[in-house]
């Protein structure tokens, strides 16, 4: 009997008194927008969805976030993890287990930023393969580059 | 002591990734974030030929809260493509226990001159 009251005690206390877990949770929604939408979402170079999107991730890691359309140079943006105020409860409310267990969840970070909307410039085609040349096509020069040759249209 | 103790416990607890030691003997031209990196799990094989750079290891400083497999995973692929690795090969894996609620993981990198997508790997998975 002593064990389980210990045993209820305890996991009361695990759960209730951790401020940043209790009102933010683990994960947090992070919504993906693009103009033009469809455009595929990759998170940590994996493929999540096309845009518009919504997805929960872990706040106690950070996320590359990579958004990719034919035709359009590729979006990259990372998810940052930044302190989440909520933290500061547990001074006032959670105590000692509080500013343990918000780390540990991940709850004492919030994703930076909550929501992206890219905005996809045009002019950029990019086709890759081990095998062969691959040609990027851009409609704008950059500066930078040296010209070395030119592609001509092929009559038959 | 206590106000002492709790004010330094978030600092203690904001370095919160793994602990990592690595190792390169050799160094490549860095890859780019278009240049594929395969994972080996444990039980995927090295295919021939292809050429050891290094190797790291992932543990727990003892504050570490993301150190989950796949975060420890993203972590190496970062090294290994600034080493111009396009493999990295798990060797050895200790699963969160009674003592660390970490992965411990000890990886390799290795350079291949094929095409890494179509080797049998580990998939990432996203928390």
């Amino acid at each position: 009997m002593k064990k389980t009251i210990f045993a209820y005690l305890l996991s009361s206390s695990l759960l209730l008194s951790s401020c940043a877990t209790i009102v933010s949770g683990s994960k947090q929604n992070v919504k993906f927008s693009s103009n033009p939408s469809s455009a595929t979402i990759f998170i940590d170079e994996v493929e999540v969805g096309k845009t518009p999107f919504e997805l929960k991730l872990a706040r106690n890691s950070e996320h590359d976030v990579q958004i990719k359309l034919d035709g359009y140079q590729t979006y990259q943006t990372t998810l940052t993890k930044k302190f989440n105020a909520w933290y500061i409860g547990n001074i006032a409310f959670g105590g000692l287990i509080g500013l343990i267990v918000d780390p540990i969840t991940g709850a004492i970070y919030n994703l930076s930023p909550n929501e992206i909307n890219a905005q996809m410039n045009k002019g950029t085609v990019f086709n890759s393969t081990k095998k062969g040349i691959y040609i990027a096509v851009a409609l704008e020069i950059d500066p930078k580059w040296n010209k070395v040759g030119q592609l001509e249209k092929v009559s038959n | 002591m206590k106000r002492l103790f709790i004010l330094m416990l978030p600092i203690l607890l904001l370095s919160c990734s793994a602990s990592i030691s690595s190792s390169f003997t050799s160094q490549y031209k860095p890859l780019t974030i278009d240049d594929k990196v395969a994972f080996l799990d444990l039980l995927h094989k090295v295919p021939e030929g292809a050429k050891k750079l290094g190797e790291a290891k992932y543990g727990d400083s003892g504050f570490s809260t993301s150190c989950d497999f796949n975060t420890n995973l993203i972590s190496a692929r970062k090294l290994a493509r600034a080493n111009g690795a396009n493999i990295v090969k798990v060797v050895k894996k200790s699963t969160p226990d009674l003592w660390s609620s970490c992965y411990r993981i000890t990886v390799e990198f290795y350079f291949y001159e094929g095409d890494v997508s179509k080797l049998p790997q580990y998939q990432l998975q996203i928390n």
